[in-house]
Parts: C-alpha cells; sequence; structure tokens
C-alpha cells in the first residue's frame, strides 16, 4: 500500500456525487436555488433590453451591438457558472474552515490539501446558469449568423479557441477566489470575501472598450496586467462574437497573454495558498 | 401611579441591557477591522463600472437625457442608492436568524428575558452605526470628488428632511423583511436560497440595478406597488428631486404602512415560530 | 540508540495574539493601532514514545495537550524543535506520513454533516486509496464492534453525540492507522457512551498494538486505558511516568477508614484527629487522611482501644491527586509570569 496515490478523479467524483445526494436531500431548496438563478439572467436580459431601447451599442463604435453584446452576456454567464457550481461554495466553506479550525481535518489526509479544499462540494443548482447561458449564446449565434446585412460566418478556429479560453477564464477567476479565501488567515473572519469577489469580478462583466476613455486607461490596465479578471471573458466573447478578421494585433496579443496570465494566476494563487497553510493556527473547537 | 412606579425601574433595566447589548456588538465589530476597511472600500467599485457604462451608453446613443436622468445624472443616482443601500441592507441577519433556529441556539433567548427581534434589531444598529462611523470618511470623500455628477446640488429643506425619513424608514423596512424571511427557517430546514431570491428581487425592484423610470409603462405600474422601491429607489429619487414634492410624502406614507405590515407579520411569525419549536422539545 | 517511534526534542509553539482590550473606546483604539501578545502554548517539550504504548496527556485546560497533538499531526507548524513521528516530521505533511496515522478530537467533526456516515467512509476509502476488500473488512470489523451497523444510512446531523463519536472513531480507524490521536474523544457523552468508547480503544489497541497518545479530562478513561500519563501544565511537561506513580510523587497521604461498632464521640473525634485530616463523617464511619508513614502506628493504636467493624485503607482518588498536580503548577507559574514579563 506505500506510495500508493489516490485517483484524484474517482475522489473528485465522489465529491460531486455526495454533493448531489445532499442537494437532493434539500429538494425544495435546490429548485429554488435554480429558480432564482435563471431570474437573474431573465432579470439580467430584462436590464440589456431596456438599454438598447436608447441605444444601438455599448459604447460608440466599439462593435458591440445588441446581439453581439448578448454573447459576452452569454459568455459571462457561463464562466460564472463554472466558477459558482465547482468553486464558489468551496471558497465560502474555506473561510469557515479556517475560522472554525476545521481545516485540520483537510490537513490530515494523504492527498493535495488544495485539491482536498477546492473541490468537496459542487452546486449542482449552479449549473442553470449554464443553462440559460449556453441558450442565450446559441440564440444570439443565430440572430448573428443569419442577419442579412453582414451575416457573421463561423470559422473553426473559433469553435476551438472559444471552449479553451471559457477554460482560461474560469482558471483565473478560481485563483483569484481562492487567493481571497486564503487570505482569511490572516484577516480573521472574512465575510466580505464574497463582496470583495463580487466588485473584482464586476470589472469582467463588460466589454472592455467602455474603460478606455480618460482615466479609465488605469483601470484596464489594473484589470488586465496586474489582477487579469477583464481577460477572462472579454477575451472568449470577443472571439466568439465577432468575425477573427477584425481582431488587431493588439487583440492578438492579449490573446496570447491571457493564457500566460492563466498560468501566472495559478501558480501564484497555490503560492499564497500554502503560505496561508503555514500560517494557520487551527483554532479550538 | 402605582403601575408606573413598578414599571419605571422595569425599563430603566431593560434600557440597561440593550446599552449593554449594544456596547458587545459595537466592541465586536470593531475588532474585525480588516473586513470593514475593506469592505467599504470595496462598496465604491461597481459604481465605477456603472459610471463607464452609462458613458458608453450615453455615447452610444447619441441622446443627452435619457427619460429623466443625464448621464451625470444616472451617476448620481446610483451613488444615491448606495447611500439607501447602506441604510436598507442587513447581510447576514437572515441567514444568521435561520443557523440560530438550526444550531438549537435560538433556545438562547427562550430563557433569556430578551426580546429576539429587539436584540437582533439593537445589535443591526450597532452594527450599521458602526459602519457609519468608518464609512462616513470614504463616502464623503468620494460624494466631495463626484460632486459635478450632482447636477443640482443640495435639495430643499423639507426633502432633505423626507429624504432622512426614507432612510430611517428604509433600514426598519429592510430590517424587518429580512427578520421575516429569517424567521421563516422555523418552517423550512434551510432559508438560504430564499435569501437569494429576495436578494435578486430586491436587486432588480429595489432600483438599485437601474433607475426604475427606465422601466416600460405597466412594468413601472407593477413595481411601484411592491415595497422593494424604498430600498433603494424611492430615497434617491426623493434627493434628486425626480419624485415631485407632494409624491414623496404619500410615498412616506405607503412606506410606513409596509413598515407597520412586517412589523406584524414578523411578531406574528416569531410566535407561531417559537410554539411550533417548543412543540418539538427542541 | 534506536530512535522511539515518536519523538520530541524541545518542541515549543509560540501564537501572537491580538490582545483585545476590555471597552468601547479600547476596541476602537484597537481600530487603528493593536497590541499583541505572545503566547507560548508549548514552551519546550522532550518525550519519547515507544511503539504499542497507550499514553495519556493531562493537563489543565489551555495547558497545551491539544496544541502537542495537532504538532504532532501536523496541522500547525512549531515555533521551534523537532518531532518525529514513525521517521517522518508531522509537518512536513507528506502523504505517506498521513497515511499512517489519524487524528480524532471530540470538539470537532470530519464527517458530512447531511449525508449518511456510509458516504463519507467511501470517500475516505478513496482519498487513503484503501483496497475495497482491506475496507469493507476494516470497515464491518469497526462498525460491528462499535455497533452502528443500523445507523450507516441515517444522515450525521440526525445522530446523537455519542454515536457521532463513534462515527469518527470508525471513519479515523478505516484506513489502520499505527498511531492514533485522539484529543477529548468523550467529551461531552454520557457515562454509557464514554464507557463504551474506552472498552472499544482498549479492545483495539491491544489488539492492533498500535500507539495512541489521548488527551481527557476524564480520569475514568485514563484509569481504564492508559499504563503512562504525562502530565502537561504551562506548556511543559511536568511528570511523566506511570499512573500509580503520580500518587506515590505527589501524595503521601492515605486515606483511612474506619467503621466504628459504638457511635463516634467528640473525644474519640478529636483523638483521631492527631493521626491525620478529618475528611468525611457518616456516623458509623470516618475517613482520615493519614501521612503513609503514619498508618501502621495509627492503626495499631486504635485497633488496641476501639471495637472497629471495618476497615479500609486506599489511595486517594485520582482526580484529587492531578488536581493537586495542577494547583502547584499553577502556584510556580503566577510566581514565574511577573518574571517572564510580557512582549
Amino acid at each position: 500500500m506505500a506510495g500508493y496515490r489516490p485517483s484524484y478523479l474517482t475522489v473528485f467524483l465522489t465529491f460531486a456525487r455526495n454533493s448531489l445526494v445532499r442537494d437532493m436531500s434539500f429538494r425544495t431548496n435546490f429548485i429554488l436555488q435554480c429558480i432564482s438563478t435563471i431570474s437573474w439572467t431573465v432579470m439580467n436580459i430584462g436590464f440589456y433590453l431596456i438599454v438598447f431601447q436608447y441605444t444601438d451599442s455599448i459604447g460608440k463604435e466599439t462593435g458591440w451591438g445588441r446581439n453581439e453584446f448578448f454573447v459576452f452576456l452569454a459568455t459571462t454567464w457561463i464562466i460564472n457558472s463554472l466558477v459558482q457550481t465547482f468553486f464558489m461554495p468551496n471558497a465560502q466553506q474555506f473561510s469557515e474552515l479556517i475560522r472554525s479550525g476545521n481545516l485540520d481535518f483537510a490537513l490530515l489526509k494523504p492527498i493535495d490539501t488544495q485539491f482536498v479544499i477546492s473541490f468537496p462540494r459542487v452546486d449542482w443548482a449552479a449549473l442553470s446558469n449554464l443553462f440559460m447561458g449556453i441558450t442565450l449564446l446559441c440564440y444570439s449565434m443565430y440572430q448573428l449568423t443569419t442577419r442579412e446585412s453582414d451575416p457573421l460566418v463561423l470559422d473553426w478556429r473559433v469553435l476551438l479557441m472559444y471552449p479553451f479560453y471559457i477554460v482560461c477564464g474560469t482558471i483565473i477567476m478560481y485563483s483569484v477566489m481562492i487567493t481571497l479565501a486564503s487570505t482569511s488567515v490572516w484577516l480573521g473572519r472574512n465575510q466580505t470575501l464574497y463582496n470583495f469577489w463580487f466588485y473584482i469580478t464586476n470589472f469582467s462583466r463588460y466589454p472592455m472598450e467602455i474603460y478606455k476613455v480618460g482615466w479609465g486607461m488605469a483601470l484596464w490596465v489594473f484589470f488586465t496586467f496586474i489582477i487579469p479578471v477583464l481577460l477572462v471573458v472579454n477575451i472568449p466573447a470577443r472571439i466568439m462574437a465577432r468575425p477573427l478578421s477584425t481582431m488587431n494585433s493588439q487583440m492578438w496579443q492579449l490573446a496570447g497573454f491571457a493564457i500566460l496570465a492563466t498560468l501566472a494566476c495559478l501558480v501564484l494563487s497555490r503560492r499564497v495558498f500554502v503560505r496561508a497553510l503555514k500560517s494557520y493556527r487551527s483554532a479550538s473547537s | 401611579m402605582a403601575t408606573t412606579a413598578t414599571h419605571q425601574p422595569c425599563v430603566r433595566s431593560r434600557m440597561k441591557t440593550w446599552w449593554t447589548i449594544l456596547k458587545i456588538s459595537l466592541e465586536e465589530r470593531f475588532v474585525y477591522r480588516g473586513d470593514f476597511a475593506l469592505g467599504t472600500l470595496m462598496r465604491f467599485l461597481p459604481i465605477i463600472t456603472q459610471v463607464f457604462l452609462w458613458y458608453a451608453i450615453f455615447a452610444a446613443s447619441g441622446k443627452s437625457k435619457i427619460e429623466a436622468y443625464t448621464a451625470n445624472g444616472v451617476v448620481a443616482y446610483y451613488m444615491l442608492t448606495m447611500i439607501s443601500r447602506a441604510f436598507s441592507s442587513m447581510p447576514g441577519l437572515c441567514n444568521g436568524i435561520a443557523l440560530q433556529v438550526r444550531d438549537g441556539e435560538i433556545k438562547k433567548y427562550l430563557i433569556q428575558p430578551i426580546d429576539l427581534l429587539g436584540f437582533l434589531l439593537i445589535t443591526r444598529v450597532a452594527h450599521k452605526l458602526c459602519y457609519y462611523a468608518i464609512a462616513l470618511i470614504p463616502f464623503a470623500f468620494v460624494f466631495f470628488l463626484c460632486r459635478g455628477f450632482f447636477e443640482n446640488g443640495w435639495p430643499d429643506p423639507p426633502i432633505l428632511l423626507a429624504y432622512s425619513l426614507s432612510l430611517i424608514l428604509g433600514f426598519l423596512l429592510g430590517f424587518f423583511i429580512e427578520a421575516c424571511l429569517g424567521l421563516v427557517s422555523f418552517w423550512f430546514l434551510e432559508v438560504t436560497s430564499l435569501v437569494f431570491v429576495y436578494n435578486l428581487l430586491n436587486f432588480f425592484l429595489s432600483g438599485h440595478m437601474f433607475p426604475l423610470d427606465l422601466l416600460p409603462e405597466w412594468a413601472a405600474q407593477f413595481v411601484y406597488l411592491l415595497p422593494f422601491q424604498f430600498l433603494a429607489y424611492f430615497p434617491a429619487a426623493v434627493f434628486l428631486g425626480t419624485i415631485e414634492a407632494g409624491d414623496v410624502w404619500r410615498g412616506l406614507a405607503v412606506e410606513t404602512c409596509w413598515l407597520v405590515f412586517f412589523i406584524l407579520l414578523a411578531r406574528i411569525m416569531l410566535n407561531r415560530g417559537i410554539q411550533r419549536y417548543s412543540g418539538f422539545g427542541g | 540508540m534506536p530512535m522511539a517511534l515518536i519523538e520530541l526534542h524541545n518542541l515549543q509553539k509560540t501564537y501572537r495574539v491580538y490582545h483585545k482590550k476590555e471597552g468601547l473606546r479600547a476596541s476602537i483604539k484597537g481600530l487603528f493601532k493593536r497590541t499583541y501578545k505572545e503566547v507560548q502554548a508549548v514552551k519546550g517539550i522532550d518525550l519519547q514514545v515507544e511503539q504499542g504504548e497507550f499514553v495519556a496527556f493531562l493537563g489543565p485546560n489551555g495547558a497545551g495537550k491539544t496544541t502537542t497533538l495537532k504538532l504532532l499531526s501536523g496541522v500547525i507548524h512549531p515555533t521551534s524543535g523537532t518531532a518525529t513521528v514513525m521517521g517522518h516530521t508531522p509537518w512536513h505533511r507528506e502523504n505517506d506520513y498521513r497515511r499512517r496515522f489519524a487524528l480524532v478530537m471530540g470538539q470537532k467533526n470530519q464527517l458530512w454533516w447531511d449525508l449518511p456516515a456510509q458516504e463519507s467512509f467511501r470517500l475516505h476509502q478513496q482519498i487513503y486509496g484503501i483496497e475495497p476488500e482491506a475496507f469493507q473488512q476494516t470497515h464491518d470489523e469497526l462498525t460491528d464492534l462499535l455497533g452502528l451497523r443500523d445507523l450507516l444510512s441515517q444522515p450525521v446531523r440526525e445522530l446523537s453525540l455519542g454515536e457521532r463519536m463513534k462515527m469518527e472513531l470508525t471513519a479515523a480507524l478505516l484506513h489502520n492507522p499505527e498511531v492514533l490521536f485522539l484529543d477529548e474523544p468523550t467529551i461531552g457523552l454520557d457515562v454509557v457512551a464514554q464507557h463504551n468508547i474506552q472498552q472499544f480503544l482498549k479492545y483495539y489497541q491491544e489488539k492492533r498494538k498500535i500507539t495512541i497518545l489521548l488527551t481527557s479530562h476524564y480520569m475514568k478513561d485514563v484509569a481504564a486505558l492508559c499504563k503512562r500519563v504525562v502530565i502537561i501544565a504551562n506548556g511543559q511537561i511536568q511528570y511523566d511516568g506511570s499512573l500509580s506513580g503520580i500518587i506515590d510523587e505527589t501524595t503521601n497521604r492515605k486515606l483511612v477508614t474506619l467503621q466504628f461498632a459504638d457511635p463516634i464521640s467528640d473525644s474519640l473525634l478529636s483523638s483521631l484527629q492527631r493521626f491525620g485530616t478529618l475528611v468525611h463523617l457518616e456516623e458509623p464511619r470516618v475517613t482520615l487522611g493519614v501521612t503513609r508513614d503514619d498508618v501502621p502506628a495509627m492503626l495499631t493504636s486504635i485497633l488496641d482501644a476501639h471495637d472497629i467493624d471495618d476497615l479500609i485503607v486506599e489511595e486517594p482518588p485520582l482526580e484529587e491527586v492531578i488536581a493537586e498536580v495542577f494547583a502547584r503548577v499553577a502556584e510556580t507559574s503566577s510566581t514565574q509570569r511577573d518574571e517572564d514579563g510580557v512582549a
């Protein structure tokens, strides 16, 4: 038995299964959660439908017309739902474990601690957002490719790059989240984790072009190069919603940078996590 | 006479208890200053994205005014909803009650001579006071920086008075609505999703997401009937003067009615819940 | 010299805690400037434990027992000093080490609250990579021994405290750990559950010859299970030896209970008190605390002069002796504290 490595996939599947069993034992709650998630997306669409009553695009000559923007919105939801399904409940749980001292048990397990912290809970209800995202994506892509003037032609490279950048974006979000959650070790009770997370990712919800006016450039630089949340949705959405031929060289450079940023975020968050564990004090009960 | 004589020390001792509770929770709040400082700072971030979003929308639309709002007006509106929300939002209240019911900690209030709702209200006041004490400086700073967005300057004193009233009522209304939600946990084991639904509806229907005036006529009619608008939209609109003076006072009256309704509802729910709870033998 | 299974050398752990002052004004001040206080939870512990020992850690609250167990299980890092358990340094948290020990804490639980314990066990199997047959065998053995068979499919939140503790024990033992750390495993349990767990631990340890370190407040646990007792107080080891040794070392008193045939007169009582202190009086019995060396002389003189129906000479109860040790430590430490100073 010495040197036996647990199968991370099997363990993850058991996590997922256990979460499902748990979710199903609170069925009303589960359904309510699905409904609320879906109503949130509906409200979002409602809001932007109102906005597009007053304007044709978000920002002047940015190319984010109604349908293009809905592709953007769908991408936001898809990435958000992945983060909320797989990581959000765990990051919150992590802070709680630190506070209550129950992190002890995770540290005892002969398996990577970051793994056992990052995945034990799967919030299945949050997947309904993924469903809504894909629906909206399909709808707006259909609108874009079949419109009368200048229909969008889907390139096969786009179909590869889009999911790839979705994964990159999810990883960036995960890294930011686990880093934030780790700070609970030093800050004590970290109620603001969720807010902080919300406020930072809030910047990622809009096309990056809107920041490129006046002092917004500073924000653009900060959230592109320092905390690269602007890349998360913008890169895949941009690639999907508009013809590749209109991608300028800066956009391509950013797309390349996004890969680098993903790796950097992952490595950095890992280091913060390990340091946090070293400072962990294990509260007694 | 006799009744008042026996009554007074009781009231005084009760006031003393509450003062102690207030003090303790203030202390507790101050201990977690890391949270506090971050929380206050972060609150302004969404405003920034809203500014950029709306400037982009106005730039692309080519209009100078959308309904009653200029681009600056919209920003001013969002900033004012921040103040409204600083009063009416009750983070953790509902889940806190639910957790206490679930863990059986609620028994404490059944044994000790403290009223649960009163206790929670006092701790919440402490929480809020503490928040304002710390948030005042950054708020004032940001509002000073952004004074250019307020094209009409300060409103008249009576409107300012109505505004303050609407904030205080907003605080109480927010508290009792969430308390009611929390008390649902006597019947449902987990109310997290209920809170989530409430927060969502609240975000949209209170006008936190966008000024309610932008809604199409039919939707606006409906939304104005609900209590949510008092949690964000109403105070902001009063300040900006987009509501006429006569409607302001009528609005406050309607808000008071809602408040009374939710106070009564919370009382009834608490009594019923406790009956049910002790029926189970805890 | 061959290494013991568990070796600690001058192990120290210091916490820096935020020093909260009383009062509102001080709290507000704390917003801007915080004062910290160094708390030495463990002040240099040296200890060797051999394979197959069952050792109890005794000590008052906050003495450093739990901290020591946490250091040994690698949950926290020490400030200085070394420790090896089965050749591993615990806080390096190597998987090879983590597969070979288990920690059970009476105050914390690791099972999924809303799921049947069975599901958590299965998760354990996968995380620890336990072969299915071996898992099934251990699982059946443990659940039978602890009488848990019928409870396996109930959500953990519906179990009683005692049942939950047994489930926790099962979970911890599924991977056949060679070393087991138990932190207050019987805390808050009723007498029956306490007894069950004691019996189980005794049986299991004798059968598997595993090494167990236990902290407990219940002297009954200790007396039933452990031959070796380590008293930790004030972050240091105050005593390390056999249970009976503590009694010999700390007290030279015996309890002598006499049952007189005749009623006990006041003059008899006062004459008895020449031999020792009166502990308990309940006609016709009287219990006296007598210095060990004086016991024979006392007995001869009393047996000569009085009609005695019954006679018991016994050690003072363990609780009392331990309390005496703690009290002595508290005394010395309070005189020390002034010299230590506060950083």
